[in-house]
């Protein structure tokens, strides 16, 4: 936990604000008959959830007594389980209802690191529990291979897994939700292999192209191995279409399974990635989506999915677009809405000139958390 | 960090271990506390400067939304690209939601 700066004094004012509470309330629990056992145990809650969005510092134990030792015993314990096969660090996110997702997740990576498999096959796996499309919006995983997988949700509800250290690209891909069919279809996965023509070890499909744009953005770097011949839908379809056209040809080269006849097309449809996407979505490429569908519906969507998918793609591209302006993951690693909770003293304008006095306040910024006492700004609007 | 508190008052309730009441009466009690603490604890300052998207101001409470900001405090520096600020009156006492 070096993350915290030098003299941070955050850590150590929640630290003296939890102590300030606990005690006040412990009165209160007692009142009400609640033995002091639930007490801890809610300090001891309240200090790992503090601890896991790292916005504070470890906790201490010394000071209280022995019950909150042998919590942290095992704690301790439980952290260090984790550890070893995999050091899986999910902050929180914002929404509670996700956190039990996020632990179905840990406990996947934990068994994924055990077996030693390789990234590539640790996203895959990860994919499999389809009910995890609820994982939270941003999440960071380390896991003990020392790689940073972010689990990125974009706002359609997609993941994926970015690996930014290595080439290898693993993207999992979760249906997003808000589909009309409702259902949470199985996870698509994505191993992008390097440049070295490896081979995905999955089968590698595609992406639904909502989700491309966030995609593409972030693998221009790495290939891509994207496989044609599975991508289903005629949204994938194009959706391949536009995310193959931002990495290299070379990538098509690489493609096992791919019609011969989809690359070309595919490969004249890059260059205007945008633009093609509206119109491979229902013609050129419509027949051979459509076997790619029939393949697809296998393992993906519904037809809704199929039907909604030349109308979707009309409406996604300026979602797409959209998703490029409001999604700035490239820029910050947790893709927190950075608040400030604070008071005002005194809130001036001039013309279009507004300047800020504000006072006492919490800040949430990149995921980490600041106090102030006081606060001046300026902005222009 | 109200959140974790709550957070954790809620699966204390799921488990039956506390009345929601005690919740309510904890997540109070944390109020004040953190209210107080902030006032005397903290004594640092910070400056920013951004532009403004979008700002509000209602039931004497301004939000505003600020992009490209930079927070600049003696130690450190922290860009964000959007920010949304939430302050409430200072003058007497406004109530201050902790998060």
């Amino acid at each position: 936990m070096a993350s915290s700066a030098n003299s941070n004094p955050v850590p150590k004012l929640y630290r003296s604000v939890m102590e300030d509470v606990i005690n006040e309330v412990r009165e209160l629990f007692l009142d009400e008959g609640v033995d002091e056992q639930v007490l801890m145990e809610l300090k001891t809650l309240w200090e790992s959830k503090l601890m896991q969005s790292k916005a504070v510092d470890g906790f201490h134990t010394e000071e209280q007594g022995a019950l909150q030792v042998q919590q942290q015993v095992q704690q301790v314990q439980q952290t260090q389980q984790p550890s070893q096969p995999q050091q899986v660090l999910l902050p929180p996110a914002q929404q509670a209802p996700q956190q039990q997702v996020i632990v179905q997740d840990s406990k996947i990576l934990q068994h994924m690191g055990a077996t030693g498999m390789s990234a590539a096959a640790t996203a895959a796996t990860l994919a499999l529990p389809t009910g995890v499309a609820g994982v939270g919006p941003y999440q960071q995983l380390i896991t003990s291979q020392g790689q940073i997988l972010q689990v990125v949700r974009a706002a359609n509800g997609a993941q994926y897994i970015i690996q930014p250290q290595q080439p290898i690209m693993v993207q999992q891909q979760v249906l997003p939700q808000m589909q009309p069919g409702g259902v949470q279809a199985p996870v698509i996965q994505q191993v992008l292999a390097p440049l070295q023509g490896g081979l995905p070890q999955q089968t590698g499909v595609i992406i639904q192209p909502q989700q491309i744009v966030l995609t593409g953005n972030k693998v221009q770097q790495n290939a891509q191995v994207m496989q044609a011949a599975m991508a289903a839908q005629a949204g994938q379809g194009a959706a391949q279409i536009q995310a193959q056209g931002q990495p290299q040809p070379q990538v098509q080269s690489q493609q096992q399974q791919p019609q011969p006849q989809t690359q070309p097309q595919q490969a004249a449809q890059q260059q205007p990635p945008m633009m093609l996407q509206v119109d491979g979505a229902g013609d050129t490429s419509s027949e051979e989506d459509e076997e790619e569908e029939d393949e697809y519906d296998e393992d993906e969507d519904e037809d809704k999915d199929k039907d909604g998918a030349e109308d979707g793609q009309v409406e996604e591209e300026p979602l797409n677009s959209g998703d490029d302006v409001s999604d700035e993951e490239d820029q910050e690693l947790f893709d927190t809405e950075n608040v400030v909770v604070c008071q005002y003293d005194k809130i001036h304008r001039s013309k279009n000139k507004w300047k800020f006095h504000l006072k006492d306040g919490i800040m949430n910024l990149n995921g980490r958390d600041y106090v102030f006492s006081k606060a001046i700004g300026d902005a222009e609007w | 960090m109200a959140y974790h508190l709550q957070e954790s008052l809620d699966e204390l309730i799921q488990t039956q271990q506390i009345t929601p009441q005690l919740a309510l009466q904890v997540l109070l009690q944390f109020d004040k506390a953190i209210n107080t603490a902030l006032a005397n604890r903290v004594r640092n300052r910070v400056n920013f400067k951004g532009s403004l998207n979008t700002y509000r101001f209602c039931d004497n409470v301004w939000t505003f939304v600020l992009n490209d900001v930079e927070f600049r405090e003696v130690t450190d520096l922290v860009k964000v690209d959007k920010v949304k600020i939430v302050a409430c009156d200072g003058k007497n006492t406004g109530s201050n939601a902790a998060e």
